[in-house]
């Protein structure tokens, strides 16, 4: 390696270090629950940005159904916690069904979705996404349209966002390594070979129906994960809230405002979206005026950053090197 | 959280935010006042999917939770509510609603009750109790029930279960609504299909004033009946009151002002009589106070909660629309001050 | 039970009529241009506001406001691609379309919020609320004017892409962008127009849409899914498609209803997933051997 490069590795390992650590004292140098609010949002929509975009980005698939192992997530956490008496710090423990439960529904989805062409993929993507959300109302051990309530935690309300954000720092943490380790196998390769030209990757021996269908069991487990904790942290989920149908186009707009297929991309709009979401709305009170704003946001970020934050800042940085 | 106008005679500073509809931000609204703007009180939202994580926020700050609508049982049922006790709802308990209609018909000899009922219901925990509660209740009576389904809420189309209760042809209608569009849709699919229910009863719509008269129409309006704890002609001098600031400030005629006027204003009652009983804003006083079974008064009646939060002294009234659409009246129970005569029958539709 | 049966077949093909309309605009500009208007209920909410505006300040009948407002959709259509869509292009065109239409049904949202208000409203007329009575059952006007609107549509529709030199170029579009650029077709021309004619062709459906249904600035949500699920099922860019598969999925959901409206829903979604798993390319569509 040459010695820019060296430095450039060094840079890029030093500013790694300092996020984590930003992020680690984060709740302690604002303190304050509101803030450290808007982090246990942040950072669960981080992981599920990051967990979205490790199928959708590098394989070109968009899904527009990732609400359903978040629901299904959240769902499952409640109805254990229900039916198998859990309280207290006991329901952390079960999130790891989540990730079950996200990886069991994503493998028959996958079967049936990834099978067709991508624009009729994001179409049946939408169509489970509404049979999960009937369905959460239909059935009765999902509650019905009065949903699931979360166990109460008797915390101190100054410190009960704390451990909810440490969880969701974790679960970040863990999905932000996980797609970096992706990007650099063979499997991220083949991914990337699917996303590029699919037919040109099985006539160089990719299977696709297995890397497509691993990609997004992945993604489904994480994002069930995610789901558990947002559904613990808000303390219920009812039908449109935990199968909401605009969380995939949030999701969406997250990576892509941060840059597809990138590792930072969705992490970094998902930091700026979703906190800058919930203030803006909290602060002015004219919701339509929000939506308009919202709305020229996003043609905003398409029509001059195509390719998101992250990929157009780094060629703005080679550019201006070179 | 939506408040109206009416404010009390101090300086009270009311924090509105604007929750768009979504639970995480109701979350975050209600950690924002209570956190960072340092409310001393709240009040709670307009909709079942947002009430139960905005009482859980309060209850872990030990706030009471006060509000005007949201009486369903889940909302009491919540594992927050059930460990502090700190939601209260001064409306009437949702399903209760029907019963002065129940006790109606079940005031009519045998022989003159009308023998069958259909009851399509919203999926919704606001909408459906009531409705349920009248069924099991008319059966009991010998009205026979010829339609009884749920409906997903947000369907696209009412069409379809609208004309199959039209072809049921139920002489009662109890339509398990939440919103006017749902009521608007029914109607006009019954219009289309040349179907008059004798009786026509929705949980909730006809109950919006203007925004009820402007979506159907005051001639087909005429003879719909809507549960409610309040109406314009109210014969409280709290509620004239309210109704002459509210004609004065905004506008309109008494008979376009909802029903969510009135049951707002009534929370804000409730919180200042709290307040002032109990010397300040310490919430644990507050809601000990409020347990403590107490009798307040809104402008909606007496207010007392029992142990759960339920207001177990309201009166349950039925309104309907006479007069061409142009009166909205009290007509339920029959004996009851205020109340005027019924139109058993509703009139036809008028296009 | 049979006259339930009956009921709910009738009301599936009105019904059906009616989703057809909304729903042409959408398959052309999906199957024609590969975008994915997510604007597309909203768009149907514009053309239904359009409508009442003409309805109550001009007082003119709602089929005679269609002469407005289906150029008006037109020309709305135009400056929306001109102004955003013309622009993608890439890797990445596919989610930039769903993102941009996205956002342009914020802001129409936003626009009508503010315009309107939250109130609901409902198209009038002596129409909408009088029926015929055929064979013991009532069958509304609106719906069957609708109807009867949908099946014209499509013929015109189809003349158009049939028939004239144009329609020629959008098929060749519609099949290889680059080598009907080659053969000296204006691509962004034919493009700009035909998501023009969609729009505009949406006014229509509007218009119904709003006869038939008490709406407001929200009511978009709860239809795109729909319209999407009709149109991939229809075949993509095939408008008899999009009328066979609208009445073909209403029918069953109005079928099912008779038995459990909750599941009605479910089963529109789910009878998609079936369709789609057994002939990927929809009920009309071609095989394409475009690279997905």
């Amino acid at each position: 390696m040459t010695t820019a490069g060296r430095t450039l590795t060094a840079v890029k390992l030093a500013g790694l270090v300092l996020a984590a650590a930003a992020a680690i004292a984060f709740p302690w140098v604002f303190s304050n629950p509101v803030d450290t609010n808007y982090g246990v949002y942040a950072l669960i929509f981080v992981t599920v940005a990051s967990a979205w975009n490790v199928f959708s980005g590098f394989s070109g698939y968009i899904s527009l159904g990732h609400a359903v192992f978040f629901g299904s997530g959240a769902y499952t956490l409640g109805i254990v916690a229900r039916d198998w008496h859990v309280t207290g710090n006991g329901v952390f423990a079960l999130l790891p069904l989540c990730a079950v439960t996200g990886a069991v529904i994503a493998v028959p989805f996958g079967l049936v979705s990834l099978r067709v062409r991508r624009h009729t993929f994001i179409v049946i993507t939408i169509a489970v996404f509404f049979i999960f959300q009937l369905m959460a109302y239909n059935f009765s051990f999902t509650g019905g349209s009065i949903g699931v309530s979360a166990p109460f935690l008797a915390w101190s309300p100054s410190t009960y966002n704390d451990p909810f954000y440490y969880i969701a720092l974790g679960c970040a943490a863990g999905m932000i390594a996980l797609a970096w380790a992706i990007r650099r196998s063979r499997f991220g390769l083949r991914l990337r070979a699917i996303r590029d030209d699919e037919d040109r990757a099985r006539g160089l021996g990719v299977h696709p129906m297995r890397v497509k269908l691993a990609a997004f069991t992945l993604s489904g487990a994480v994002t069930g994960v995610a789901g558990g904790v947002w559904f613990f942290y808000l303390t219920q989920v009812q039908p449109p809230s935990g199968f909401d149908p605009l969380f995939d186009l949030s999701v969406v707009l997250m990576a892509f405002l941060g840059g597809l297929g990138s590792i930072a991309g969705p992490v970094l709009g998902a930091l700026l979206i979703e906190p800058g979401q919930l203030y803006l709305t909290a602060r002015v009170t004219n919701g339509y005026l929000s939506e308009i704003l919202l709305g020229s946001l996003f043609l905003v970020v398409v029509l001059f950053m195509p390719r998101g934050i992250v990929p157009t800042s780094a060629d703005w940085l080679r550019k201006a090197r070179s | 959280m939506n408040a109206h106008g009416g404010l009390l005679g101090h300086p009270v500073k009311l924090d509105i935010l604007n929750d768009s509809s979504d639970p995480t931000q109701v979350d975050t609204n209600y950690q924002t006042l209570i956190g960072a703007d340092h409310v001393n009180l709240t009040f709670g939202p307009f909709s079942s999917l947002l009430t139960a994580p905005a009482s859980s926020v309060a209850a872990r700050y030990g706030y009471a939770f006060v509000e005007g609508a949201g009486g369903a049982p889940s909302v009491f049922d919540t594992p927050s509510n059930q460990a502090v006790h700190n939601v209260f709802d001064v409306s009437l308990p949702i399903k209760d609603e029907m019963v002065p209609f129940v006790n109606w018909i079940a005031s009519m000899p045998a022989s003159q009750r009308p023998k069958t009922a259909a009851y399509p219901m919203a999926d919704d925990p606001f909408a459906d109790p009531p409705v349920q509660l009248a069924q099991s209740e008319l059966q009991a009576l010998g009205v026979k029930t010829v339609y009884s389904k749920i409906f997903p809420e947000e369907v696209a189309d009412y069409k379809a279960p609208a004309d199959q209760v039209a072809a049921s042809g139920a002489q009662i209608v109890v339509l398990g609504s939440t919103d006017v569009p749902t009521v608007a849709a029914f109607m006009q699919a019954f219009e289309q299909q040349h179907y008059l229910p004798k009786m026509f009863i929705a949980a909730a719509g006809p109950d919006q004033g203007a925004g009820f008269i402007s979506a159907v129409g005051k001639g087909n309006a005429d003879g719909m009946m809507v549960p409610d704890g309040w109406y314009p002609g109210y014969d409280n001098a709290s509620s004239q009151a309210l109704v002459r600031e509210y004609v004065a400030k905004y506008g309109g005629s008494p008979s376009s002002m909802s029903s969510d006027v009135a049951e707002a204003y009534s929370v804000g009652q409730v919180m200042a009589q709290a307040v002032t009983a109990t010397g300040g804003t310490d919430n644990a006083k507050i809601i000990a106070y409020l347990h403590s079974g107490v009798t307040l008064t809104s402008v909606q009646g007496p207010v007392k909660f029992d142990s759960l939060g339920e207001n177990g002294v309201s009166d349950a009234f039925v309104f309907q629309w006479q007069d061409g659409g142009t009166q909205f009246n009290q007509v339920l129970p029959v004996s009851a001050a205020g109340s005027v005569a019924i139109t058993a029958v509703k009139p036809a539709w008028a296009s | 039970m049979a006259r339930e049966i009956y009921q709910a077949i009738a009301d599936g093909i009105l019904v059906g009529g009616v989703y057809a309309l909304m729903a042409v605009g959408l398959t052309l500009i999906f199957g024609v241009l590969d975008i994915i208007n997510i604007a597309q209920g909203i768009l149907v909410v514009l053309g239904a506001y359009l409508s009442y505006q003409l309805s109550a300040s001009l007082h003119l009948d709602l089929f005679l406001g269609l002469l407005i407002t289906v150029p008006a959709m037109f020309v709305i259509g135009v400056v929306i691609h001109w102004a955003f869509i013309r622009r993608l292009r890439g890797r990445e065109r596919t989610s930039m379309t769903l993102l941009v239409s996205y956002a342009v049904a914020l802001i129409i949202e936003g626009i009508l919020y503010q315009v309107y208000g939250p109130d609901v409203r409902q198209l009038n007329a002596w129409y909408v609320t009088s029926s015929v009575h055929v064979a013991g059952f009532y069958l509304p006007y609106i719906y069957l004017f609708g109807f009867a609107l949908a099946v014209v549509l499509v013929a015109v529709l189809y003349l158009l892409l049939y028939r004239t030199g144009f329609g020629r170029s959008v098929r060749a579009t519609m099949q290889d962008q680059v080598a009907a650029r080659l053969i000296g077709i204006e691509v962004n021309r034919v493009a700009a127009i035909t998501f023009g004619i969609g729009v505009a062709v949406t006014a229509v459906g509007g218009m119904v849409y709003g006869a038939t249904n008490a709406f407001n600035p929200n009511s978009g949500y709860d239809l795109i899914s729909r319209l999407l699920a009709i149109v991939i099922l229809g075949g993509l860019g095939s408008i008899g498609g999009a009328l066979v598969a609208a009445v073909f999925m209403l029918t069953l959901e109005s079928l099912v209803d008779i038995w459990s409206p909750d599941w009605a829903t479910v089963v529109f979604y789910a009878a998609l997933v079936l369709v789609l798993v057994i002939r990927p390319s929809g009920f009309l569509g071609r095989p394409q051997g475009r690279t997905a």
